[in-house]
């Protein structure tokens, strides 16, 4: 939370965050393909990169492709991610938090289902794998506002601000209870 | 983060939106042609098949690798990128391809087994443009070597026209004393070939086969021709009119013949496609269906003036199959200059 003061670790996570996530959305189907071939091929890398790069714009194959669409929820998502965080720095801390870990819920339900559609698909390919390709963005768009909700509550469950102490009577010498000061997200 | 800073990155996306871009604009289409016919020159046999399949897709658009494929077509030791090779040529250059078809055939009588199945192989890679291949390869399927019959029904079966020859060739094989041979000519009728009257006897009583995936094929091809029996060339009309699987509806139209007499409308316009594999393919199409198709004559006469020898000559072929008087006189004016040069 004290880190969270300081406005260029945020600006550090923001951008990590940022570049990040559009990296992953267009590489991941490859890293997982080479990865797959690798493999297969009983840990030749150079031959595993060398099919990947032939299938980059191969008919029926068509690799490019497969990564620009998977990226573009990604990179819908690290817009976002520029602009609620980046513009942040200047809010309660709790407030950063909550954004921190609605981002989070919003990273780990892009990142887990892409990874398992793309994993799942190499394992085990079939004729109708590659309509995955073309319905994943569209799911992950409608799951990503999801995640970032549940982030959300998740956030407002476990960062509650902190109760206002009661004052002692003595130190005021009003002996009532001050209900000042109690910052809402 | 200021505002400026959120600005760059934001800026920075486009730019690497707009370099991805300019990456696959560079790779794809006619511009990946120099890249990819020096790919043809690859040691690894998947450098060189993978490049000739890209290039197939790019079609007339890369008659620069013209040289380089048909070198790989001619002299390459994998089969498959030979066969690949050749199956580029033919969306490609059709002049190209019939001089690897011209290489291969003699090579149908060659005394070693896997010569003569590698030339079957290649021919049928070529596809409807080997169509003077289909006698040579209606004897090899007498062949002594049950390979080579395999893969002369599998030529056959991808080249597909005449209808007239090819349909008998394969009932032929339909009673081959090799299980896998019938079954290959079987998978014909099933997936490529539309399986005519004189079929449907010799399907059904396979129907009774002993192996059951004969029998599963032959009620495929019975099926098939159920569902269209009502309209046959229905559906690719309908591919021709959405622009899609072009060549396979072009030759299922071809084979059908004089039953897709009321396809002219979607066919004549085809004379005039950009691509001379599609080009060749009408002009087959309407000489299939014969003095149905007096309507395009007057394309048919136009397309003797085609860039492409090839389709000239399917032209010229159409012209004396429609029959008319028109037609013939264009067709032997046709021949005699084509003689003289």
């Amino acid at each position: 939370m004290t880190l969270l003061r300081d406005s260029r670790t945020l600006t550090w996570i923001t951008v990590t965050l940022y570049w990040g996530c559009i990296v992953f959305g267009l590489t991941l189907p490859g890293v997982v393909t080479v990865t797959h071939g690798t493999y297969q091929r009983h840990g030749a890398f150079s031959e595993a990169w060398q099919e990947f790069r032939l299938d980059l714009f191969a008919p029926g194959y068509n690799l490019f492709l497969v990564g620009v669409l998977n990226a573009i929820p990604f990179i819908v998502l690290a817009v976002f991610i520029l602009l609620h965080l980046g513009s942040a720095a200047k809010r309660e801390p709790e407030i950063v938090s909550r954004r921190l870990i609605g981002v989070a819920g919003a990273l780990v339900v892009a990142v887990g289902l892409s990874a398992w559609v793309h994993i799942g698909t190499t394992l085990y390919p079939d004729a109708q794998g590659a309509l995955a390709y073309f319905f994943l963005p569209i799911y992950l768009l409608g799951l990503i506002p999801l995640g970032y909700a549940c982030g959300r509550l998740i956030g407002k469950i476990t960062l509650r601000a902190p109760r206002p102490r009661p004052r002692n009577s003595a130190e005021d010498g009003s002996g009532t209870e001050s209900s000042s000061s109690r910052t809402a997200p | 983060m200021t505002r400026r800073q959120r600005g760059l990155h934001l800026v920075a996306l486009l730019a690497l939106i707009g370099g991805l871009g300019l990456f696959y604009w560079q790779s794809t289409g006619a511009r990946a042609v120099p890249a990819l016919a020096e790919a043809l020159n690859d040691e690894d046999a998947k450098v060189r098949i993978a490049a000739a399949q890209t290039l197939a897709e790019i079609g007339s658009g890369a008659g620069a690798a013209v040289p380089g494929l048909l070198n790989q077509a001619l002299h390459d030791r994998v089969l498959y990128a030979g066969t690949s090779a050749a199956r580029a040529l033919r969306n490609i250059d059709l002049i190209a391809a019939r001089q690897v078809m011209t290489a291969y055939l003699p090579a149908l009588n060659a005394e070693d087994v896997q010569t003569r199945r590698s030339a079957c192989a290649m021919l049928e890679g070529l596809g409807p443009v080997a169509r003077p291949a289909v006698p040579a390869l209606v004897r090899a399927l007498d062949d002594p070597s049950e390979t080579v019959r395999i893969h002369a029904v599998g030529a056959l079966g991808e080249i597909g026209i005449p209808a007239t020859l090819v349909i008998p060739a394969l009932l032929k094989a339909l009673h081959d004393p090799a299980r896998a041979v019938r079954q290959r000519a079987l998978s014909q009728f099933a997936f490529s070939i539309p399986a005519t009257e004189a079929v449907v006897p010799h399907l059904k009583q396979l129907l009774e086969d002993e192996d059951r995936g004969i029998a599963a094929l032959a009620l495929s091809a019975l099926s098939s021709r159920q569902r269209q029996a009502k309209d046959p060339t229905a559906v690719y009309v309908t591919l021709l009119q959405t622009g899609n699987a072009s060549d396979y509806a072009l030759r299922q139209l071809a084979q059908i013949g004089p039953e897709a007499a009321d396809t002219l409308p979607v066919l004549i316009p085809v004379l005039q496609h950009q691509r001379s594999l599609y080009r060749y393919l009408a002009a087959e199409g309407l000489g299939a269906i014969g003095p149905g198709a007096t309507d395009a004559v007057p394309a048919l006469i136009a397309t003797l003036q085609d860039a492409d020898s090839v389709v000239r000559d399917s032209a010229a072929d159409a012209l004396d199959a429609i029959g008319t008087p028109e037609a013939r006189q264009a067709a032997a004016a046709h021949r005699h200059s084509e003689g003289s040069r």
